[in-house]
């Protein structure tokens, strides 16, 4: 039972050189040896399992007593966009409601960090307005797309890591039910939200304490 | 009887020597924890976070030192002499409640954590932080609350003649800072009544609470429906203010009913 502000960090990031992958973590780097995965030009890769950078087993799925409210996402260079995608549909879409082409949201409008080369995230200060609910038993994930091929680096430099970042409000066990509740009303999952509606669930059951109970009960014989 | 806002911070500079001693400075990809850990400058008695029973903890604040790249070093030749001026520690920080970590990746595992680069200490003008910790996390009385940081740049490894000869006493490789409030005595048995109503715990509930305990004698359901009705009123206030400001949003739940 909890409400958990979550976050998950790619980078094209690699142990050895000829490597693609790392999987489950984040690889060590030293002075001569900050190795970088190749990308090709205009090819979606999945931030969690598109066998580039640190991946995980498995693509993001949330359990059953699970809600993801995905809030913010940010990426670096400029060359860098990312689409989200729900199953099978994707978030961003161009004019015509095919999928966007230039592959969503560009590094320049949420570069990562935030500053980064003086370019200051003001379009999505709060992150997607409404932001995006993933439901139980949803597939979810993050795709990356490079304008340009990335060639692999054995000693990179801070501004040739290609990084994305994504965070999100992580919702599981009982609080789960009251978001389930929220989502059904129609009203927003936030925090403070999910908060409201507690406090109110445990109003009423203070109340209903408060009530007094049928005469038959209080002036009946105790049966035990 | 208090409400503190505390701060923590732990530091790893350097020892005035090439950084190849491994009893000073920490192995990379291995978690280490800023309270009790054996670099940095811990508490002196290396003593576990547990909260005690008579306090509670509200973590709500935590960042890091930011930067990726070992490659991205400056050093500073003096003498003949090159010193190590700044490093990129590429560390992560997770906060561990008894056994129970923080994060984890979207695969439901144990995870590193959140980032400098996300959340950077110091903070600097050019960069924001993306990340908050909202909503805060509480901690008990009789847990156990430990911070534990991952470098995963191996200065270790770096530290060769042809990079630097010194690292200096003055440069900062790996900082931690966790902003928490502690709640005690008093203060700390109101934080957890609250917190079973469902009420958020923040300083300013803690000392309406306060208010209402002095001025009607406990919590019973009649104070209850006074105090909600007092929030309300607050939220009341803050929706006006909104909407004369144009920020109002008819998202929030309960806004139908005004």
């Amino acid at each position: 039972m909890s409400l958990r502000r979550q976050v998950y960090e790619w980078r094209n990031l690699v142990q050895n050189v000829g490597d693609s992958v790392f999987l489950n973590g984040y690889p060590i780097s030293w002075v001569g040896s900050c190795v970088t995965a190749a990308m090709s030009a205009n090819q979606p890769v999945d931030i969690f399992i598109g066998g580039i950078g640190n991946n995980l087993d498995m693509p993001g799925r949330l359990k059953a007593y699970q809600y993801v409210v995905l809030d913010a996402i940010a990426l670096w260079p400029q060359t860098l966009s990312a689409q989200l995608y729900v199953n099978t549909t994707k978030y961003f879409q161009d004019p015509d409601r095919v999928p966007s082409r230039t592959g969503g949201i560009p590094a320049n409008i949420v570069p990562f960090p935030n500053g980064q080369d003086g370019i200051i995230n003001y379009d999505y200060q709060d992150g997607l307005e409404p932001s995006l609910y993933i439901l139980p038993g949803q597939n979810w994930g993050v795709e990356v797309t490079s304008s340009v091929n990335i060639l692999a680096s054995s000693s990179a430099t801070e501004t040739q890591i290609q990084k994305c970042f994504i965070k999100y409000l992580l919702i599981d066990g009982a609080d789960s039910l009251v978001a389930q509740h929220l989502v059904k009303s129609g009203w927003a999952l936030t925090v403070e939200n999910i908060w409201k509606f507690k406090q109110d669930i445990i109003k009423h059951h203070l109340y209903a304490g408060m009530t007094e109970l049928p005469a038959g009960v209080t002036k009946g014989k105790r049966k035990v | 009887m208090s409400i503190r806002k505390q701060l923590y911070t732990w530091e790893l500079y350097g020892d005035g020597t090439q950084g190849t001693n491994p009893i000073v400075y920490p192995a990379a990809g291995i978690p280490y924890s800023i309270l009790y850990g054996a670099f940095g400058n811990t508490q002196a008695g290396s003593q576990t976070g547990l909260v005690n029973e008579d306090q509670f903890v509200v973590i709500d604040k935590i960042a890091s030192k930011p930067g990726i790249s070992p490659t991205d070093f400056t050093t500073a030749t003096d003498g003949g002499v090159t010193s190590l001026t700044s490093w990129n520690p590429n560390m992560f920080v997770n906060i561990v409640i008894d056994t129970t970590g923080y994060y984890q990746d979207p695969q439901n595992v144990f995870a590193n954590g959140v980032s400098g680069t996300a959340s950077p200490y110091p903070r600097q003008d050019q960069v924001m932080p993306y990340y908050d910790l909202w909503p805060p996390i509480y901690v008990l009385p009789d847990q156990t609350l430990d911070i534990r940081y991952t470098l995963n740049n191996d200065i270790i490894a770096s530290a060769v003649p042809a990079n630097w000869n010194v690292i200096p006493i003055t440069t900062m490789l790996a900082s931690v800072f966790v902003e928490y409030t502690n709640y005690s005595g008093t203060d700390a048995m109101m934080a957890r009544k609250l917190m079973n109503l469902g009420i958020p715990i923040t300083p300013s509930t803690v000392d309406s609470f306060r208010r209402l305990l002095l001025e009607n004698k406990g919590l019973d359901t009649e104070t209850f429906s006074f105090y909600l009705k007092t929030v309300e009123a607050e939220r009341k206030r803050e929706d006006k203010q909104k909407r004369m400001q144009g920020l109002d949003r008819h998202h929030e739940y309960g806004s139908d009913v005004k």
